[in-house]
Order: C-alpha cells, then structure tokens, then sequence
C-alpha cells in the first residue's frame, strides 16, 4: 500500500492538471468572438458568452443558462453591493463596473462565476473595458454618481494577475460614459462634449489626441476599424486606420 | 452564562436590522429628502408590441449582432437596424417595451429587460420578432432603494411592483430608512 500511494499521488495531480488545462480551453473557447454572439458595449447590463447570458442588477450578477435559446434558465445568483452598473466579458473573466470599483469574476466556469478581486476607488460612475493585460475604466462625477468629488478619470489597471488589480495610470477626463478599445486606439464617450480619441501605442499610458465636439456620445461599440456609436444627436457610424483619420459613413439622426 | 451573552449579542443584532418606525432617535440626520417608489402594474408592464420602424428620440446602449443593429430607445424598447452596409444602415422595425434599457442577442434571440422582467425574442424574422418567453422577476429590484443612509417611503405592495425609486423633497421624515 505504501509503495502504491505516491502513484495515486501522482495520477491525482496529473488528472488534476489535465482538468484545469482543458478548463481553461473550453472557457477560452467560450469568450472568443463566436459569430452566433453578438457583442455590446460598455455601458450594458447585459452579456452573453458561449450558452451564457450574464444580467447585472443594481445588487447582484444574475447568471442564466441558454443552451436552450427560448428558455433561460437560472443557474445562479450572485449577490453583490450596492450600485452595480456595467458588465464587460473578456476571455475568462468578467469585469463588472459599480460605484465604489470593479469587480472581476472568474468565468471558467460560465455558469458559476467566481470573485478574483475588487478594485475600489473613490465612488463614481465606471464602465470598463479591456485589452491584452489592462483594463481601462472611466470614472464620472455628476449628481448620481461621484458627487463629493469634483474630477472625472480614466484609470488603467494592470488586470494581468485578475487576484490582484494594480493601478498604473490615471489621467483627468471631461465627462466619461461608454468607451471602447481598439489596437493602438481608446475611445471615450463623453457626453454633450463629444468623442474623446486616444493613442494607447503604449497601453499603460493613454496620450489624448483630440475630442470630435460635434459628436455627443453615450454608448460606443469598436470592432476593429469600425465605430458605432449614439449619442444625443442619434447613431453615428465611422470608419479609422492608423494613421488617425476618421472617415464618416452614416447617421441615423434623432428627429 | 457564555450562552446567555450569545444570545444578548444574537438579539442585539438581529434587531439591529429591524426597520422600526417608532424610533424616537434619528440613525442620522433627515435632510428633507427621501426616496419615493415608483410602481409599475403587471398589466403596464406586459404591454409588449411590434410596431413599424420608429425614428430614434432617446437612444441608449447599443449591441451587434452581424448584420443587425440593436439600439436602445430609453426606457422604451428597441429599435432593430440592417447594417449590412454601414454606409446605408436601414431602420427596419421597433419593439415597444415598457422600462427598456438594455439587451443582448445570440443566434435567433434577442434577450431584453422589461422592467424586472426578463424577456426572449425570437428574431428570425427581424421585422416582425415574436416575444417567446417572459421569466418574471429576473431583475429584481428590492423593496428599498440603492443607497444605504437614507430615508425612504415604505413600499406598499398592493400598489404593484417597485420598478424604481426616485429622490424626492419630503415634508416629514418618512418612515422606512437603510
């Protein structure tokens, strides 16, 4: 018996590698664009991966299952604070933007998210949105939102080891709402004052570039080249390459 | 003697929790505003309808799902859009749903809050998307407002269903605090 039990040691953890490994596959094979999902932008409460829709309330992550499209099912229900606002699926995890910070959730498991962190500031209004190892949250002031405080900001947050966020740049923004993330390119939606661009060449540090005045913006999608957003005015539709150009292709105006 | 403490720190805070309306001392200070329900009949809240495109008045959140487009009308419901040409988008239908502000879409359905409901669309055809499933109570909002320190109206069921709260000027303190 003695002799057996390093083996079964041994097989124990190696079954238990082969699990975690193909665990990690499957959940990255769920957060890949799939061509049936569709995709929202930061401000939703809304997100889908893989047979999995995700519902942020004002208190909690409501988790359903809808392998069976016509009929969600409830898997579980995560309670959180107060103030939930936003929820923003990445490859395995979820970044759910509240009023006093950002959560991230594990989602290996899609139907049962597990807590990695919170990363809290100072209380405010923050969608999130990530690429490659940062995530880049927008923090507003305004009468629901941060009202001890006077400055709105963009953070970037070092999401490269999702236990422990890191801050590794902040910079003063006008009135953040959605934002969006490209390549080299960051976009913020700022409200009445329009589209603020940003060159993120260096991810950790974002270099403003200019703000499109006459484009009010609430709620951006980026796929690529391609930017969609609305704002007070209606939907706008752009096209921009690298070289910083913006070319218009349409509007549906507010009448 | 342990056990007796036990049970005093047990009772202590349990009634801790207890919203009690006889309180003689403020928890803290009434600044002459308190949160007001706003209520919402289940009836109100099952008006779902399909209607012809409708121009944007308020647009919200938006979501893709190639080739359509989903934008938001706040609080209203949702606008559908051909954008197989970005450069041509065509607004194709509207669906009216009370307390709209968000939604997602995968494959066939389009899933959409309609005040504390949770409700599925099956948008094969997205000019005429048919409702194919209501699941109540999927957003719940509690019988208290977001916000810890403040005053606020005692919800009254019979009313109907809490969709929102809203900051209002009061006279007297109400009765109801978190």
């Amino acid at each position: 018996m003695k002799k057996i039990a390093p083996f079964i040691f041994l097989g124990l953890a190696v079954l238990g590698l082969v699990l975690i490994l193909t665990g990690c596959e499957d959940g990255r094979n769920d957060s890949a664009l799939n061509p049936q999902t569709g995709a929202g932008g930061s401000m939703a409460r809304f997100a889908i991966t893989g047979n999995t829709l995700y519902i942020v309330t004002k208190q909690s992550l409501e988790v359903y299952d809808i392998e069976n499209g016509t009929n969600p099912v409830k898997s579980v229900k995560k309670d959180m604070g107060v103030g939930i606002e936003t929820i923003f699926p990445y490859r395995d995890n979820l970044y759910i933007g509240a009023m006093d910070g950002m959560y991230i959730f594990n989602n290996i498991n899609p139907r049962d998210p597990k807590l990695q962190s919170k990363y809290q500031h100072i209380q405010s209004c923050d969608p999130v949105v990530v690429q490659g190892k940062y995530a880049y949250v927008t923090l507003r002031n305004g009468v629901s939102c941060r009202p001890q405080n006077t400055a709105s900001s963009l953070d970037v947050v070092d999401v490269s080891n999702p236990t422990a966020p890191q801050m590794v740049h902040t910079q003063r923004m006008t009135s953040p709402y959605g934002l969006g993330v490209s390549g080299s390119k960051l976009f913020v939606c700022e409200g009445p004052i329009g589209l603020t661009v940003l060159d993120i060449s260096d991810p950790a540090k974002p270099v403003f570039k200019k703000t499109m005045g006459d484009l009010p913006a609430y709620d951006i999608i980026v796929r690529d080249k391609h930017l969609i957003v609305t704002g007070e005015k209606g939907l706008f539709q752009y096209k921009h390459d690298d070289a910083d150009n913006i070319e218009f292709l349409s509007k549906i105006p507010v009448l | 003697m342990n056990n007796l403490l036990r049970l005093f720190f047990l009772v202590a805070i349990v009634s801790s929790c207890i919203t009690d309306s006889d309180d003689r001392f403020e928890r803290f200070s009434f600044d002459g505003t308190g949160y007001r329900p706003i209520y919402t009949t289940e009836e109100d809240m099952a008006k779902i309808a399909v209607i012809d495109a409708q121009p944007l008045s308020k647009p919200g959140k938006i979501y893709v799902l190639d080739p359509y487009l989903f934008i938001n009308e706040s609080g209203k419901g949702i606008h559908i859009i051909d954008n197989l040409d970005p450069k041509n988008p065509k607004n194709i239908s509207f669906i009216s749903i009370a307390g709209n502000y968000d939604m997602a879409a995968k494959g066939k359905y389009l899933y959409a809050d309609n005040l504390t409901n949770l409700v599925v669309f099956d948008i094969s055809d997205p000019k005429l998307p048919k409702l194919t499933k209501t699941v109540p109570n999927a957003v719940p909002v509690n019988n208290y407002p977001p916000f810890n320190n403040v005053y606020f109206e005692c919800v009254e069921s019979k009313k109907g269903i809490v969709t929102g709260w809203e900051k209002v000027p009061m006279a007297k303190r109400p009765n109801c605090s978190r």
